[in-house]
């Protein structure tokens, strides 16, 4: 029986529950609870929102200042929980002058692996991510695609129950993306708990079953992508339109249903809408016209900004 | 059992590590320097002084007070803070096994690769000093380079701990270890024996051991001690002891510093 299959199917992967942490005076993280089961789910959020530490949390390399997190059952940062645990982090950093093969197997040691079972291992998991005839290579020749496989390699190769990828797909160039994404979707059907970080949606969209958005350390939604979309249509919300004609184009908008106020500004226009059905396509219509009447959108209410700028912008 | 296995597979990843430093590799070079000059003193020096002291002083000042408390120092922070800096250390603090023996492991490969590069050293000078045979009226004695391995090898150990410590706790490692080599191994060992802070440092019982299991003659003491004029042997007391304390509490803050510490992989305002 496979470590994957051995683990008790009601204990969730991974689990934070009411987590917060604190820098000083600095709160990074403010009482986040979520679950991630037998599913691949993207973690989003803009650079600085709290996608790394999250992360960290989970590997025990920062302790929460509040709330706990569990990984297969076991509280972070313990051996039993770092046994179950794959982790690729998001700097580009690696042992320079090992091979491939070398760092990797050296990983599989500290799993208990023997010397000549952790070279083998090592070798398999690098020729399953495409690295066999590179893996004898020092690292430091390897291109950046190469060395995101060996960072993957490393986090798979004693067969984790839950993988964290953070921010995996940066600097990949459209074809290693496409051949990572292809992995990690294997990865999550084969039963893994898998929390992949970016702060690019559309990056993940093909590949989560769900998403968590993180905003300036609170998570504000969670779910599918396609249903908060959905929810954020009928959620009325605010937007400013940078224009180079604002009354012209509060002309254009004042027959929509939807759009229940508008505020002429200099050189923008404010627009209160109480849900979107069809508004952001008509907008974008009148963006493609040569009149330059719409120059730019952002949303102006904070708390639904990062949903917005995910899934709208 | 399985604690004991992840340090010695630490400390071997870590040596292989350490090994392709170019530094490491001009110490070897160094030491075979270091046997070279000896050699060469020993047709400089007067007749006075007998083998004993001519290899003894040379592997004292250049080993003990030079080489070690650099190069231990370097090699450990190499080996501690390396990962820190470079953030490597994230894929070592994901694995099953605590953090102190993570630190274990790193600080004995550090220590092991500057002990047997000093031992070569000391066997060099050792070979420098015995080829000036009229020195060594009574042929010399294998307990002498004993005595002075063991001797250099606490000195290894001893920096390496207190080195680790600082590599564990401070973001400027290699600044405290120089502040501490500076005071505590070049100035505070020379105050005669009056200053009873010496003994808090590591040079100053690592030669008092060596007064101990050697023959403290004048001369001798004149060498490795020259600021103490009134060396009697009620001044030995008990060195082992004051190594053991300054090695137990580097190392003890070492592994409580390391295994508490939150290395964030970024710069919090």
């Amino acid at each position: 029986m496979s470590a994957i299959e051995s683990a008790n199917v009601d204990v969730p992967r991974l689990r934070y529950a009411a987590v917060s942490k604190w820098y000083g005076q600095v709160s990074a993280l403010s009482e986040v609870s979520f679950e991630v089961g037998r599913e691949v789910v993207g973690l989003v959020g803009r650079n600085g929102a709290g996608k790394s530490t999250l992360m960290k949390l989970a590997t025990g390399l920062l302790r929460p200042s509040l709330g706990e997190v569990r990984i297969d059952g076991h509280l972070a940062a313990t051996t039993e929980a770092n046994a179950v645990l794959g982790f690729s982090p998001d700097l580009d950093k690696l042992y320079e002058r090992c091979t491939g093969r070398q760092f990797v197997a050296w990983m599989l040691r500290l799993h208990g692996f023997s010397g000549r079972a952790a070279f083998a291992r090592a070798g398999e998991v690098l020729d399953e991510l495409g690295l066999g005839a590179h893996m004898g290579r020092r690292i430091r020749e390897y291109s950046k695609g190469m060395r995101q496989r060996v960072r993957l390699a490393q986090a798979l190769a004693h067969g984790p129950r839950v993988l964290l990828l953070d921010e995996p797909m940066t600097g990949l160039d459209p074809i290693a993306r496409h051949e990572l994404s292809e992995h990690v979707r294997r990865l999550g059907k084969s039963g893994l708990g898998v929390l992949v970080s970016s702060h690019v949606l559309h990056e993940l969209e093909a590949i989560v079953d769900r998403v968590a958005l993180v905003h300036q350390g609170r998570l504000i939604a969670e779910g599918a992508v396609s249903l908060l979309r959905d929810q954020l249509r009928e959620q009325p919300h605010r937007i400013r339109i940078a224009s180079s004609d604002a009354r012209a184009l509060a002309g254009r908008l004042t027959p929509f249903a939807h759009v229940i106020g508008l505020e002429i500004r200099d050189d923008s226009l404010d627009v209160a809408l109480s849900g979107e059905p069809g508004f952001y396509k008509a907008l974008t219509a009148i963006a493609a016209e040569p009149t330059s009447l719409v120059l730019g959108v952002r949303p102006l209410d904070d708390s639904l900004a990062s949903v917005f700028g995910y899934l709208v912008g | 059992m399985r604690n004991l296995r992840a340090v010695f597979e630490v400390a071997r990843q870590t040596s292989r590590l350490l090994c392709m430093d170019r530094l490491y590799l001009l110490l070897w070079l160094l030491m075979v320097g270091g046997g070279v000059m000896v050699f060469l003193v020993g047709f400089r020096m007067t007749k006075l002084v007998d083998g004993t002291v001519l290899f003894a002083g040379s592997a004292w000042w250049m080993l003990g007070t030079v080489t070690i408390p650099w190069t231990t120092s370097y090699l450990c922070v190499q080996a501690v803070h390396g990962d820190v800096e470079d953030r490597t250390f994230q894929y070592l603090f994901v694995r099953p096994v605590p953090r102190w023996t993570v630190l274990l492991g790193k600080v004995l490969a550090a220590c092991f690769l500057s002990s047997i590069c000093h031992a070569f050293g000391a066997g060099m000078m050792l070979l420098g000093a015995s080829f000036h045979e009229d020195r060594w009226p009574n042929g010399i004695d294998p307990s002498l380079f004993a005595t002075m391995l063991a001797a250099l090898t606490m000195l290894v150990v001893g920096y390496g701990a207190i080195a680790s410590f600082f590599a564990a706790r401070f973001r400027r490692p290699l600044i405290w270890c120089a502040a501490f080599v500076i005071f505590g191994a070049m100035f505070l060992p020379m105050l005669p024996a009056k200053a009873g802070l010496r003994v808090a440092t590591l040079a100053d019982p690592v030669r008092r051991f060596l007064f101990d299991r050697l023959d403290p003659n004048p001369r001798f003491v004149e060498v490795l001690w020259p600021s103490e004029r009134g060396f009697t042997e009620d001044l030995i007391g008990e060195p082992l002891w004051n190594v053991a304390i300054v090695i137990g509490i580097g190392l003890g803050l070492a592994l409580l510093s390391y295994s508490r510490a939150e290395y964030d992989s970024r710069e919090r305002e």
